[in-house]
């Protein structure tokens, strides 16, 4: 009901969760899928300790010790049993994400700065600073990696799509690379003026979403044809589309968060809260909230319903005034969705 | 009484029931008493991760392990104030005077550690530095 959702965004400003912890900057998070405890999420900072934290709270759950140097990316698979993360120590490392332990250490030649599991989590991606993508047999981690050159720089950001039988990744060398993993070919480039900032890909309708300096551009995973692009007023690091994909956010350099429609491409709300730079943006599994991570070292989760009673959110009626001043049925129809909340 | 118009900024922050939890100090996590934990949690005894597990077979696996575990244990605790070489990765060497060891046997409290550039008053040893340590009982 839209009308109901104005009226209580009307009456309800935005509370930002702050999860503290980290002591440097945080690079990057990932959300696992919903699980029968709930939904985990794992944050990648430069101080070299990923944490792991409780998806709908901010719960810290642990730290996964053992890296010597910043950490650049981590990863959870589906069930959030394992974790993967990435480093400047030259290694990319798997955990088990319920105890903590450290399970492998995959040495590289370089600063590795992203991990990806596939659906099964059998197989890890990797990518890094030695411009190759590599994929490791997790059930046999003593076997070498196999190896995928072309990229002429160093690699950001590598994932698996269509159902694990391709990868897309993103490099310093300004494209964007789809690989079949079957034949380890290249089967489409996409060539960008200026270096790609963040890439994210929704398993679910096949769609890539990718940052580069103002821009915010939604493409077919499978084709790389665009679909769209939208504007931001300010240098955008990441952004996330929503699950039911009505809308999108995205962060960067102007510290703030913008909650845009994806349909109508309208910026709808901008959020201020962090004291630095938005590094990464992710909706939770469910859609209900996003959590930023930024240079200043904080996550922030946001709700996407403001208002709404969730996670550590309390739906409370606004103050008597403001009620006063609305029409008795904009006041039937917020307490219907109070209700219906 | 609000005109045609006017702007009304009377929006209030939505409740918070609690922040959320931060890190514990002393510990890496990850509460083995959690249900996640005691649910998921694979033993790490082979013996009894097997489907069909040998009830005596167990017991004496478990034996075992309580064996060299308070074997390890007194042998930390022999080693306190005493000279210790470690043997770590990189083929270097040290000696140092052991203190103490941290609970999840992560770092080693050490006095006196004599590297390859000089001696350290007091340092960490990372334990997944240490490939094995000898010392005079």
């Amino acid at each position: 009901n839209y009308i109901s959702y104005n009226v209580l965004t009307m009456a309800m400003r935005q509370t930002p969760l702050t999860c503290s912890g980290h002591t440097r900057p945080v690079v990057d998070l990932a959300f696992s899928g919903i699980t029968p405890y709930g939904y985990f999420l794992i944050s990648a900072c430069k101080d070299g300790k990923p944490m792991l934290r409780q998806g709908d709270t901010g719960d810290w759950i642990g730290t996964f010790l053992g890296h010597k140097g910043a950490v650049w990316g981590a990863t959870l698979n589906t069930d959030a049993t394992k974790a993967a993360t990435a480093a400047a120590d030259f290694t990319a490392k798997v955990w088990d994400a319920v105890s903590g332990d450290e399970v492998l250490t995959l040495a590289h030649k370089h600063i590795v700065k992203t991990v990806s599991f596939t659906q099964d989590s059998n197989c890890l991606l990797t990518g890094g600073n030695d411009k190759l993508l590599r994929i490791y047999d997790l059930s046999n981690p003593e076997a070498a990696p196999q190896e995928i050159s072309g990229h002429t720089s160093a690699i950001k950001k590598a994932l698996w799509c269509n159902n694990d039988k391709q990868i897309l990744s993103a490099a310093d060398d300004k494209t964007i690379r789809l690989w079949d993993r079957s034949s380890m070919e290249e089967v489409k480039t996409l060539k960008f003026d200026t270096s790609v900032s963040s890439m994210e890909y929704v398993t679910d309708g096949e769609i890539l979403v990718i940052t580069y300096g103002k821009s915010i551009a939604f493409y077919n995973a499978l084709s790389l044809d665009l679909i769209k692009t939208v504007e931001a007023p300010a240098t955008i690091n990441s952004a996330s589309l929503h699950p039911e994909k009505d809308f999108f956010v995205a962060g960067g350099e102007d510290f703030k968060l913008y909650k845009f429609d994806y349909g109508t491409k309208e910026e709808l709300e901008s959020y201020k809260g962090h004291f630095g730079p938005v590094h990464c943006v992710r909706f939770s599994p469910d859609g209900e909230l996003y959590a930023s991570g930024s240079e200043d070292g904080t996550l922030r989760l946001w709700q996407t319903a403001v208002g709404k009673t969730y996670g550590l959110w309390k739906c409370v009626l606004p103050g008597n005034s403001l009620w006063a001043l609305l029409s008795s049925s904009c006041r039937s129809q917020y307490c219907n969705l109070k209700h219906a909340v | 009484m609000l005109l045609a118009g006017e702007t009304l900024n009377m929006a209030t922050p939505v409740s918070v029931l609690r922040l959320p939890k931060g890190p514990d100090p002393n510990s890496r996590g990850f509460d083995p008493k959690s249900p996640r934990f005691i649910a998921l949690c694979r033993t790490s005894i082979p013996t009894s991760a097997a489907s069909e597990a040998d009830p005596e077979q167990l017991q004496q696996e478990q034996h075992a392990r309580s064996v060299l575990r308070e074997s390890f244990l007194r042998c930390l605790l022999s080693m306190n104030s005493k000279k210790v070489q470690f043997h770590m990765h990189e083929k270097v060497k040290l000696e140092a005077t052991f203190g103490a060891s941290d609970i999840d046997v992560l770092n080693f409290q050490v006095s006196d550690l004599h590297t390859p550039i000089g001696v350290q008053k007091e340092a960490l040893i990372r334990c997944q530095d240490v490939i094995s340590f000898t010392f005079d009982v």
